[in-house]
């Protein structure tokens, strides 16, 4: 391979850049070759995260607000056109490459922990590796062909690790579920892809997306959409749209395609704290932030609209989930749809912003649930319970026993309602506030999306309240029906706490402004915001104000109803019924969508076997009766008509025998007679 | 000595070899016939490390651009006033058939290993597989029609009785079923071939010719003949050259197979001996998709590009109706025989699409499945070796028993439904991007196919994935119970030895097809301006 590094000054940036991508690579190869059965395993994966991030905070400071870098090798070649190989650097995949490595080093740490016990430690390294190597190689990526391979990378990691425990029936269905469901998103990402490489012939996604890409070229009037190179019916832009808005919906687990993630639960807490809920569900975001340019205005209305009923649905979900992972997972999805909706009403520095803060105060409160879930667990083995350790109905008054855990619990939780001071509430509060400009300057057609947005929240306040008092408030639940119950319970050593703490502190404003209540002083705002115009009104006053007194309420009668039991919800009633049955859309797809198929696939086999298999047969049965019909022409028509001839001269010759029977007088009388014979026919005739 | 005959021949002489032996050394059997493929694989790597590449070294419609040429002539009769007859034995390769070639001889070394299971009448069993060599090597060389024919056909008789005597439970069926299925097309064939011979004449001699690449120029028609370009001749008041195209198109769209002519595949895959299987989806499949490049695209150019469309809706509805039926199979054999029909719709689809990506997209994805169904094949062929059982349902959580086992299904399952990183990504993603861009280069496919086409890569994730889930992981349950458990032993040094390099070429050539696109590129460019008629 020849190295064609397009800016030679940047080639130091761009090994730098290279490293930190494969580290993670190297230490699955050698983990997966050399380390399967070691417990050093883990610490060569985390030796090469900690590298892999130490590399990326430096880049990330290096180029945070510089020009795009871009460099590539030659690939492969097919006819005349050549295929690279590059990376495409830019204040989003660099801010995205340090924080992958950033949420992943307190994981794998603490996962040197949590997984100590298991047989499988050095296979969860390995794939552990993988993913990150899968996932920091997919934000640098320059062509959209390799994007999309490392995008299915990340799905095949993500696959192995939901199924890491494959004995279990339930993780062995719920991998196969997510890879199906994120292979409906990969074929519209490949479709997209095709229409895209079709319209500009290239896979540099730079030159169609950047400054002065080619889609600043291309147009659509009427019915044509041109560019540069193309023109084609613009209703395949519909479509590339479509397939791009299946590929984040598959990913990002947006309706319709979320249902894949509260299944993916199944897999070790740990990785649902760094894949499930804080980078690669984000890619899709990712996605919508590299593909950005190419959608137009009704395409974003669309994904404001659903990302904002995916935001409301998964939170009325949460609302009556009793598994502690669940419910966060459906809060991933609530947050996940802020997030597609930031971008689709184009307040695209506060999505990105939301996906950053999301990332650390959502991998913290998924590895609290690790250490909770881990001490039921070590309950119920303890004492020959037959409980199911993630239900929180069981749990409570944890808030003494694991103090530490407690208090990050809080900073996580109330970054995730988006209370001030914390870093959840710099990013919500930036959607929020854009999506009411948002709507004002679309006339108010879409109302029903800010105010839908700002109702969410309060349901947020009230289902995280819920989940925190009930696991941490109260009386240990167990301890009624178990008074005897032994405990033995601890925040655990260092390698659990660092983590939370970490994460912690990153989930709090300093970070990311140093003005606790004003968004638009971050950095990460304004280095992502450089772009776009930014508004200054009065909603930047009157937002923070309500969705902050709401969410406090909200939370206040949390607290009344699941702390001190004041009042509860009406239990068995439609929208219970609704909310805890997850809206019966797993339902419907099961029942309908699987089955469906399943019918359709098996109809297909009986016409396969009967019909078309049958077309064969039938032709072997008309051959077979042809040549029956045949036999028989020839035995009794053809043999038959020689027999007849046969039988003839043998009936002539039996009657012919008769006169040679030897006797002299005989011979002599039939002389006479024929002689007579001929005399008086002789007569008869002649004269 | 031509190295092309000596990889063409090497496996007779071994048969000779193995057939003057006593019974009492049978054990040698297959060591011989093992000896005999691994030469043939050493001869193979050496002619893809010598193939030369650039604009000079094309072929396809240029007599002088092959390589490895052999040409001698073979059967020449003067008939008189009816001129003469010129057969010759001519061989030679180019980019396209390189790949198969080399693909070729690796399934063969592989095959032979699969062949260790055979436990009856090895000598009759070895010398066929060596004649079946023979045949299917010498059909992706040969560049005189009677020639290919001969090979055609004589890969028939092998077969028939390799899946007739040494088969499963209705193998007399399936072997009868392929026979005549393949013999349908191939008679048809031969009258084209005569047709073709007629009309064709070498500009050297003035004689007809049986040469394939004489075939492809339209000046080496005879003014009126029933072929020619020009004359616009008719068979039974239909276009004659549309006739014999389609007529040629049937023949190797059963190979292929093509949906609807596919149903002796499942048949002959399950009732077929493992190495038979690995041979015939390895290799057969491919000679029908070559036979569609080379001989009915490149002698029928101009109704090729008329009748693309049809071509590429055949495609599509082979890779989804292959797919469909996949996903309700309960027998792991059977399954995996659809699959196949799904994969090679691609290959149809890049073709009908005359695109460089789609061509080169469907010839990888030939390579890529050589490879990969033979690895398919082979894993089945373990589970079945050891309990004469592949029913889906009659396992459960085999992962936590055959542990090696598992992570060799993963990897041939993940390669086949095309994750990147495996081949048959850059071949399904080439053949689907060239299926789609077709429309504005050419015109000839609508994009809907690429789209609908694509849908296929996504149902075969479902019945891999799903077989994978009720076959491998779950709490491990046996129908056979203790018995089998005990006979389900994981994977043995010469089965690890030969899935780990098909394993490890499947990865190679997903992370550098440059290993296959530089041989072929020159190949598919020649061919896409032959095509567009330049």
């Amino acid at each position: 391979m020849t190295a064609t590094v397009a800016n030679i000054d940047n080639s130091q940036i761009v090994t730098l850049v290279l490293t930190a991508v494969t580290l993670p690579f190297v230490a699955f190869l050698i983990n997966f070759l050399l380390l399967q059965k070691s417990k050093v395993s883990g610490w060569v994966s985390t030796a090469a995260i900690l590298c892999s991030a130490i590399l990326a905070v430096k880049i990330l400071i290096a180029l945070w607000n510089q020009k795009p870098i871009t460099a590539q090798f030659a690939w492969f070649q097919i006819g005349i056109t050549r295929y690279y190989a590059g990376i495409w650097l830019n204040n989003l995949s660099v801010l995205m490459l340090a924080l992958v490595p950033l949420i992943a080093l307190p994981v794998h740490i603490y996962s040197t922990a949590y997984m100590k016990h298991d047989s499988g430690y050095g296979r969860y390294f390995t794939y552990l590796s993988l993913f990150c190597f899968s996932m920091m190689a997919l934000v640098v990526m320059r062509s959209m062909l390799l994007m999309y391979a490392f995008w299915e990378l990340v799905g095949f990691s993500s696959y192995l690790l939901i199924g890491f425990w494959y004995t279990r029936e339930s993780a062995a269905a719920a991998n196969k579920k997510a890879f199906i469901m994120n292979r409906i998103g990969d074929i519209g990402l490949l479709v997209a892809i095709m229409i895209i490489y079709a319209m500009f012939h290239t896979f540099n996604m730079d030159r169609i997306f950047g400054e002065a890409g080619l889609i600043r070229k291309s147009s659509i009037n009427g019915l044509v959409w041109t560019t540069l190179f193309e023109h084609m019916s613009a209703y395949w832009q519909y479509v590339a749209a479509a397939g791009l808005f299946l590929a984040v919906a598959a990913k990002s687990a947006q309706f319709p395609l979320h249902t894949w993630l509260p299944d993916a639960m199944e897999g070790p807490t740990s990785v649902s704290a760094l894949i499930h809920a804080a980078t690669m569900v984000a890619a899709g975001v990712f996605l919508l932030g590299r593909f950005l340019p190419f959608f137009n205005g009704t395409e974003l209305h669309i994904l404001a609209i659903v990302g904002c009923l995916t935001a409301f649905m998964a939170a009325t979900i949460a609302l009556t989930q009793n598994d502690l992972k669940r419910i966060l997972a459906y809060s991933t999805i609530s947050q996940l749809g802020y997030m597609v909706m930031g971008i689709g009403i184009e307040a695209y520095p506060s999505a990105l912003m939301h996906l950053v803060t999301h990332a650390f105060f959502k991998c913290l409160l998924f590895l609290v649930a690790g250490i909770v879930i881990h001490e039921m667990k070590h309950i119920k083995e303890e004492n020959n319970l037959d409980i199911d350790p993630q239900d929180i109905r069981h749990m409570g008054g944890l808030r003494k026993k694991l103090p530490l855990t407690f208090l990050v619990t809080i900073i996580g939780a109330l970054a995730l309602i988006g209370l001030p001071l914390t870093s959840g509430y710099l990013s919500k509060d930036g959607i929020l506030i854009h999506s009411f400009e948002w709507s004002e300057d679309n006339v108010n057609r879409f109302a029903f999306v800010p105010v839908m947005a700002v109702i969410t929240t309060w349901i947020t306040a009230f289902y995280v309240t819920r989940m925190v008092v009930k696991v941490f408030f109260g009386e240990l639940q167990l301890l009624k029906s178990n008074p005897a119950l032994s405990l033995h319970l601890t925040d655990g050593g260092l390698l659990y706490k660092l983590p939370l703490i970490f994460l912690a502190l990153c989930s709090l404003f300093p970070l990311f402004s140093f003005n606790p209540l004003s968004y638009e002083h971050s950095w990460l705002f304004n280095g992502l915001a450089s772009n776009f115009l930014v508004q200054k009104n009065n909603y930047h006053l009157f937002v923070p104000i309500i969705v902050g007194l709401g969410s406090v309420t909200t939370m206040y009668m949390a607290y009344l109803s699941y702390g001190k039991h004041k009042w509860a919800f009406p239990q068995g009633g439609f929208f219970n019924r609704l909310s805890s049955n997850e809206w019966y859309i797993d339902a419907f797809y099961s029942r309908v969508v699987v089955k469906g198929v399943l019918a359709f696939s098996c109809a297909l086999y009986w016409f396969d076997k009967n019909i078309v298999d049958g077309l064969v047969h039938l032709l072997e049965r008309i051959g077979l009766f042809l040549s029956r019909v045949s036999a028989w022409f020839d035995k009794y028509i053809v043999d038959g008509l020689l027999h007849t001839v046969a039988a003839i001269v043998e009936a002539i010759g039996n009657f012919a025998r008769r006169f040679q029977n030897g006797k002299v007088q005989y011979y002599l009388y039939s002389m006479l007679l024929a002689v007579v014979i001929v005399f008086v026919l002789k007569l008869l005739i002649w004269s | 000595m031509n190295i092309l005959t000596l990889l063409i021949f090497i496996p007779v002489v071994f048969g000779l070899i193995i057939l003057v032996l006593p019974s009492s050394l049978r054990v040698t059997f297959k060591y011989i016939t093992l000896l005999a493929t691994f030469v043939q694989l050493c001869l193979g790597i050496k002619m893809y490390l010598d193939f030369k590449t650039g604009p000079s070294f094309a072929g396809i419609s240029n007599i002088n651009q092959y390589q490895f040429v052999q040409k001698l002539p073979w059967i020449n009769l003067d008939l008189g006033g009816a001129g003469k007859l010129q057969i010759e034995y001519f061989i030679g390769v180019d980019g396209m058939s390189i790949l198969l070639l080399v693909m070729t001889t690796l399934v063969m070394v592989v095959a032979a290993v699969a062949s260790w299971e055979i436990k009856s009448n090895l000598k009759g069993f070895f010398a066929l597989f060596l004649l079946l060599d023979m045949a299917v090597i010498g059909v992706f060389c040969a560049l005189d029609f009677f020639l290919f024919y001969t090979f055609y056909e004589l890969m028939l008789l092998p077969l028939y009785f390799l899946i007739g005597m040494w088969g499963g439970v209705r193998r007399e069926y399936a072997a009868i079923k392929f026979f005549l299925y393949t013999l349908f097309g191939s008679v048809f064939m031969l009258l084209v071939m005569v047709g073709l011979y007629m009309s064709v004449k070498d500009p050297v001699t003035g004689s007809h010719t049986f040469n394939i690449i004489y075939m492809m120029n339209p000046k080496n028609y005879i003014d009126g003949s029933v072929f020619s370009v020009l004359a616009n001749g008719s068979i039974l008041g239909m276009p004659a050259r549309t006739v014999g195209f389609v007529v040629l198109f049937i023949a190797f769209a059963i190979k292929v197979p093509v949906v609807p002519l596919h149903t002796w595949l499942p048949d002959a895959h399950v009732e077929a001996p493992t190495p038979v299987s690995i041979i015939l989806a390895g290799v057969l499949l491919k000679i029908g998709g070559y036979g569609i490049i080379r001989i009915c695209m490149g002698i029928f150019p101009e109704v090729a590009h008329n009748q693309a469309f049809w071509l590429g809706l055949l495609g599509v509805v082979s890779i989804l109706y292959g797919a469909f039926n996949a996903l309700a199979q309960r027998d792991l054999k059977r399954m995996i025989a659809y699959s196949s029909v799904s994969h090679m719709g691609f290959v149809l689809l890049g073709i009908a699409s005359s695109t460089t990506e789609g061509i080169s997209g469907a010839m990888m994805q030939m390579v890529s499945h050589g490879f990969l169904s033979t690895m398919l094949f082979f894993l089945v062929g373990v589970i079945y070796g050891r309990v004469h059982d592949r029913d889906i349902y009659n396992f459960r959580g085999l992962a936590s028993l055959m542990p090696r086992y598992t992570v060799y299904v993963m990897v041939a399952f993940f390669a086949s439904l095309g994750l990147p990183g495996f081949s048959a990504f850059v071949a399904e993603a080439f053949s689907l991007i060239g299926a789609f861009k077709s429309q504005t280069v050419n015109g000839l496919l609508p994009q809907w196919m690429a789209v609908c086409g694509s849908i296929g890569i996504l149902l075969s994730a479902s019945y891999f994935l799903w077989t994978l889930q009720r076959m491998f992981f779950g709490q491990m349950s046996l129908k056979g119970g203790e018995f089998w458990k005990i006979a389900l032993t994981d994977l043995n040094i010469r089965e690890t030895a030969t899935l780990l390099p098909l394993a490890l070429i499947a990865l190679l050539l997903g992370v550098m097809p440059s290993l296959v696109f530089d041989k072929l590129n020159e190949s598919v460019l020649a061919m896409v301006s032959f095509l567009s008629g330049k």
